[in-house]
């Protein structure tokens, strides 16, 4: 094995494991893309009431950023304790490290849309709901992606720790190469996959982010 | 174009938000369902290779999906996975371990005995099934390098004797101060103790030993990469080291409700003996194999073991 080099014996392993690394992929990407749902599931509508209610905005925000400071191993450990070892506590400990940007961005994003657009809405007469669905929402989705977005390249980052605490995925292989012989081909065949993952995902969202960010009007 | 995509996301989006929170199955993972059996996997390859083959007859004997808990940093963790309902099977368990350190009982040499009283006493005090060894056990055995062993003409433990206020050995964590058959009982076994004494985790006394960083290490008998480096088992002349057979242990409560688990676990005792442990192990640990693409080739090898019972 010595006599491949670092890149040779990373060609030897894809090639001998594909298989695992593509399912361990897979897992360790649904295990982010369903905190970060979650996530976004509870972050946006909390974002889009706070934004209504603007004095609450302060303790919602406040309590996402504690959450925030408690570093991710320790997050994991304590909910280990009550939800036990496995896949279920990393999706809960993504789910709340996602609050923080989605919340924030949904917020921020709500109160960004230009003030004369809802004028506008109100004066033709639209309800409150109206304004909420046509205007509010459309305008400031790009500013609620790019909190998704976010929310997701930390996600990623915590499962891949997630390991440690049993769910599996691409961390397996990388504290797998950590003990093995020579380890270093095994170490890359794992990261490389991670920081594939969450490149890829950020520049797709980016993309996304950026279709719909609203234009001057004189574009339509 | 831009403004309809922008009208579908946002009603995507209202449609996420609107979706009932308990509902979520999260289809793809393998949650704690009904059909699901979790197995414990420690950090060391034997653990893994063994949680894998676990799996793979599972999946192949029954219609079970399986998941593995992995990287348990010991065997109390992962007994305590069992215990505490985080987990059904723990893939691999070592009776003479379990002794002294789960159940707490006196250290005992005979392997017999040793099987009997913790075969009785987890089914007793943890409803939990000891099964009949895999075939291998496994044993700490002290390792030299074979340039070193032979400018001292090493062969036995005993022969470190004069060496060893000098020398700097490697132990993994547990051992240092395990009652019975640990550090303190083997300094009066052997009647001497080394200058220096590391513990560290197992996967690095091998290559810290290779390193020349250390004289000599404390390893597993079945460890793959005693092969890899070239290593000199020394011989335990005072029969000091009593081998630990190795079992899968699983709950009453998965074996009752899957009773079908029981015969395809069953069908793996007896059926790894030493050199495969080791041969396996040699493919994880030096030829860049994964645990499961070796688990997979080897059950494919034998047809999942369809002959035997």
């Amino acid at each position: 094995m010595k006599d491949l080099g670092l890149w040779g014996q990373l060609i030897y392993y894809f090639s001998h494991n594909g298989m695992y690394v593509l399912s361990q992929f897979n897992q360790t990407f649904l295990v982010s893309i369903y905190g970060v749902l979650l996530g976004a599931i509870v972050g946006i509508p909390l974002g889009i009431w706070i934004s209504q209610y603007r004095r609450l905005s302060p303790v919602i925000i406040g309590a996402a950023n504690v959450i925030q400071t408690v570093p991710s191993l320790a997050m994991l450990s304590i909910l280990m304790l009550g939800l036990g070892l496995g896949q279920t506590t990393v999706v809960v400990t993504v789910f709340l490290y996602s609050l923080l940007p989605i919340i924030k961005n949904t917020y921020t994003g709500m109160l960004s849309v230009d003030p004369d657009v809802l004028d506008a809405g109100k004066g033709m007469g639209m309800t409150r709901w109206q304004v909420m669905m046509t205007i509010r929402i459309p305008l400031s989705l790009s500013v609620i992606i790019a909190g998704i977005r976010n929310a997701l390249v930390i996600g990623i980052g915590i499962t891949v720790i997630g390991s440690f605490i049993g769910s599996g995925g691409l961390g397996d292989i990388i504290i797998r190469g950590t003990n093995a012989t020579n380890g270093g081909a095994i170490i890359l065949a794992g990261a490389l996959p991670t920081a594939l993952m969450a490149i890829i995902t950020d520049l797709v969202l980016s993309f996304i982010e950026k279709r719909l960010t609203p234009k001057t009007s004189s574009e339509h | 174009m831009r403004n309809k995509l922008r009208k579908w996301l946002a009603a995507f989006l209202v449609a996420v938000v609107l979706l009932p929170l308990g509902g979520c199955a999260l289809p793809g993972l393998a949650g704690s369902g009904n059909n699901t059996v979790r197995i414990a996997s420690q950090n060391t390859t034997e653990q893994q290779i063994m949680a894998y083959m676990i799996a793979g007859m599972i999946s192949h004997y029954t219609n079970l999906h399986t998941s593995i808990i992995n990287n348990l940093g010991s065997g109390n963790v992962s007994f305590n996975a069992l215990k505490n309902n985080n987990a059904d099977i723990s893939s691999i368990r070592f009776n003479g371990t379990d002794l002294t350190t789960i159940l707490d009982e006196k250290f005992e040499r005979d392997p017999a005995k040793v099987n009997t009283i913790v075969t009785q006493e987890f089914q007793k005090r943890y409803q939990m099934t000891y099964f009949k060894s895999y075939g291998f056990a496994d044993t700490y055995a002290w390792m030299v390098k074979q340039s070193y062993a032979k400018k001292h003409h090493l062969e036995t433990v005993s022969d470190l004797k004069k060496l060893a206020p000098n020398m700097t050995v490697g132990i993994d964590q547990i051992w240092q101060n395990r009652q019975g058959d640990g550090y303190p009982a083997f300094q009066k076994m052997y009647g001497y103790s080394f200058g220096k004494v590391l513990p560290m985790q197992t996967g690095l006394l091998y290559d810290a030993l290779s390193a020349d960083k250390m004289d000599a290490i404390l390893g597993y008998s079945t460890d793959g990469r005693v092969g890899s480096y070239h290593l000199k088992l020394l011989k335990d002349d005072r029969q000091f080291f009593p081998p630990y057979d190795a079992s899968p242990v699983a709950t009453d409560a998965i074996l009752k409700q899957h009773p079908a688990l029981k015969g395809v676990l069953n069908r793996l005792v007896g059926k790894i003996s030493l050199t495969t442990m080791q041969k396996l192990n040699y493919q994880v640990d030096d030829q860049l194999e994964e645990p499961q693409t070796v688990a997979t080739n080897f059950l494919k090898q034998h047809h999942y073991f369809e002959g035997g019972k």
